[in-house]
């Protein structure tokens, strides 16, 4: 009883250390007390998709997985600030910010930020036929053929996805990520297999 | 009987059987439930580890993308366990972030008792196995899986080989008692039945019982063949040991008959003989006395000379023939016992003896009250032969000595006669007692030899027993005993005196 008490005690006394490590899990410089904000948690997110995704296409694979950021560059700090010394099958992951899509189509994500406005539909029009999982903001962009979108629901970062934008490129989202997200557009219905 | 210190041999059988088959079976018991125990928690500890690697996998995303709802309904799931009571998914922090009961009344899970999050950990609290998973994504950790099993199934499974183990218990209880009824029968039986034979053997000394055969072929058998064998032998031995015993009897009888025969006829012949001698002696004397009386007035002192010659030699003769006859008559007579006092009896002969040879002078001592229980004739001869021969190996001596007595030894009353005349070498002592020996010359003590055989005879018809001390010029003493009446002659009781010392 005496070693439980002591493990609880060694447990309760590392739990700071444990929400540090939940942080940088998800990407926020480690504040004991700091709450992750949103742009760090859609950061940690992206670099988490390309967990659950495969590419089907081998003849696309490049050297290094990149993550690619069109527009806004708040997220792009984020993301430098988790990234280090991640791999995605087996490639280390390369933080880009791009101007386009078109230079955006060697990437394994783009994130198309909701601060392109207008320019939405081009980058995912120059994106269109190339295996990159594309990610926004807007709340049009899974209406506008983007793959995945976030959503902010009570304070809580979440995502819907269109699985038939995904199924127009050689990329597989794996069931465990279809199985968390808050809605799926296209078939099959939520929870099935792709 | 005492169970625990039994005195038959069966009951020795029954402990041991009733020991060894518990003892087996409690061990059996032990070792069985001691494996199925580990077994079942070994095989719970494997189902948990199953089940939580699983929710774990299941769990990755929900905790990756922070969707406890999903967590939740991995952990539904374990409602089809039936021994998974709680769960719960942890975040690395020691947060909650998804659990599961599978009733209300469960309390959740305390997760104060976390172990070491990076590995598999189980512990049991009470009778409550909990069993933790870490969830790992690219060696990064992501919480942990946290079940709580419920282990009644294992206590259950131990009532029930206790159960199980008490009814095999008594059961072997139960054959371990047939087992001693069956070994009573082929073992104990036949055995006890042994020992009473032997002991009917060794207490009534009767060998002519046999032990009961036991139907088996055993070494029972064989000892019970054996014993009646050896009885067999001994009843044999027995047989012709008493055959020969009274083959021997018959024999002893036969010869004892004879010699008295022959006894009587030698006693016959010597009587007759010696009797027979007196006539023509009678007639040798009376023709001396013829011959001397025509010789008075004549001066013929040769002749007289003779004739004294033939007296002195008649007078022996007739001596002897009396002395022969007393021995007779010490020998047939039939004792007629009665009161007879010693003393009276040696101061009658000691004053004939004075009366013959007046000049000597001789110390006599008679002890009184020598009172004895025998036949008055015969101990008369005893006492005269004793002290007549006292007075005879005394006469060439100035200061003679004789004294008749009597002391008591370990042997009863012994009467004596003593004397310190020219006595004997102590190694001629075993002659004395046999007819016609003399250890003395006629010419230095006349004697016919007869006298102290006829005493030994006398002595030995009481029942008594006569012996002599003696050394030469020292004198000798002779002591014999009587005892009360001859064997087969009770004394009479009532008499009080003659067989009753006092002093």
């Amino acid at each position: 009883m005496a070693a439980l008490r002591r493990r609880g005690r060694i447990f309760r006394g590392t739990a700071c250390v444990g929400a540090i490590a939940l942080q940088l899990a998800i990407g926020v410089v480690a504040f004991c007390q700091g709450k992750p904000s949103e742009f760090d948690v859609k950061a940690a997110y992206l670099l988490n998709f390309g967990k659950f995704m495969r590419n089907g296409n081998m003849a696309t694979a490049t050297s290094s997985f990149d993550v690619c950021v069109v527009g806004d560059d708040r997220i792009e700090a984020a993301l430098s600030g988790m990234v280090g010394g991640q791999s995605i099958d087996n490639r280390p992951v390369r933080i880009v910010r791009v101007k386009d899509g078109t230079q955006a189509r060697n990437c394994g994500i783009a994130y198309v930020s909701d601060s392109e406005g207008v320019r939405i539909d081009k980058d995912l029009e120059e994106l269109s036929g190339a295996d990159v999982l594309t990610v926004g903001d807007g709340s049009t962009f899974l209406a506008q053929g983007g793959m995945i979108q976030f959503l902010l629901l009570s304070n809580h970062v979440r995502f819907a996805v269109n699985l038939e934008a995904v199924r127009k490129t050689h990329l597989v989202l794996s069931s465990e990520l279809l199985r968390v997200a808050y809605s799926i557009a296209g078939n099959p219905a939520t929870g099935a297999a792709p | 009987m005492s169970f625990w210190n039994p005195k038959s041999i069966s009951g020795k059988l029954t402990r041991m059987n009733v020991l060894v088959s518990g003892i087996a079976l409690v061990l059996a018991y032990v070792s069985f439930l001691v494996y199925d125990l580990y077994s079942l928690r070994q095989n719970l500890i494997n189902s948990l580890n199953t089940e939580a690697a699983i929710v774990g996998e299941n769990s990755v995303t929900a905790l990756t993308f922070d969707d406890p709802q999903a967590a939740e309904n991995t952990l539904a799931a374990l409602r089809r366990s039936p021994h998974i009571i709680s769960a719960a998914i942890m975040q690395p922090d020691g947060r909650v972030f998804a659990q599961y009961r599978r009733e209300k009344a469960y309390l959740p899970l305390d997760v104060s008792k976390l172990r070491d999050k990076e590995t598999n950990n189980y512990w049991y609290e009470g009778e409550n196995l909990f069993f933790q998973h870490p969830i790992v994504l690219d060696g990064r950790l992501l919480g942990a899986v946290v079940l709580e099993a419920e282990t009644t199934d294992v206590a259950s499974r131990a009532r029930q080989f206790g159960l199980i183990s008490a009814c095999i218990l008594f059961l072997s209880f139960l054959a371990a008692i047939l087992a001693t009824l069956s070994t009573r029968r082929l073992i104990t039986g036949p055995l006890s039945q042994l020992a009473g034979t032997a002991q009917v053997v060794s207490r009534d000394q009767n060998y002519s019982v046999r032990a009961e055969m036991p139907r088996s072929s055993d070494e029972i058998a064989f000892l019970v063949e054996s014993f009646n064998r050896m009885l067999e032998q001994i009843e044999q031995r027995d047989v012709a040991l008493e055959e020969s015993r009274s083959a021997l009897e018959r024999r002893v009888k036969e010869r004892t008959a004879e010699l008295s025969a022959a006894n009587k006829e030698l006693e016959a012949f010597s009587y007759s003989v010696a009797h027979d001698l007196r006539g023509p002696l009678q007639q040798i004397t009376n023709i001396g006395f013829l011959l001397r009386s025509r010789l008075v007035g004549m001066d013929n002192r040769d002749d007289s000379r003779l004739l004294d010659k033939i007296f002195e030699g008649s007078t022996r003769m007739s001596q002897l023939i009396d002395d022969l006859l007393n021995l007779s008559r010490a020998t047939s007579t039939p004792l007629q016992p009665r009161a007879v006092n010693l003393t009276e009896m040696a101061e009658k002969i000691v004053s004939e003896l004075q009366a013959g040879e007046p000049e000597r002078h001789v110390e006599i001592s008679l002890q009184k009250n020598a009172k004895v229980f025998a036949d008055e004739g015969l101990m008369s001869l005893v006492l005269e032969n004793l002290l007549r021969n006292a007075w005879k190996y005394t006469s060439k001596r100035e200061d003679a000595k004789i004294e008749f007595g009597f002391r008591t030894e370990s042997a009863g009353t012994v009467y004596f006669v003593c004397d310190n005349g020219v006595g004997f070498s102590p190694q001629y002592t075993d002659l004395l007692f046999r007819p016609f020996q003399r250890l003395h010359s006629q010419s230095e003590f006349p004697g016919t030899g007869v006298g102290l055989a006829t005493v030994q005879r006398i002595i030995a018809r009481h029942g008594g027993k006569i012996w002599a001390h003696a050394e030469i010029d020292k004198g000798a003493e002779f002591a014999f005993t009587v005892p009360y009446g001859e064997p087969g002659t009770k004394p009479s009781a009532g008499s009080g005196e003659g067989h009753r010392q006092v002093d």
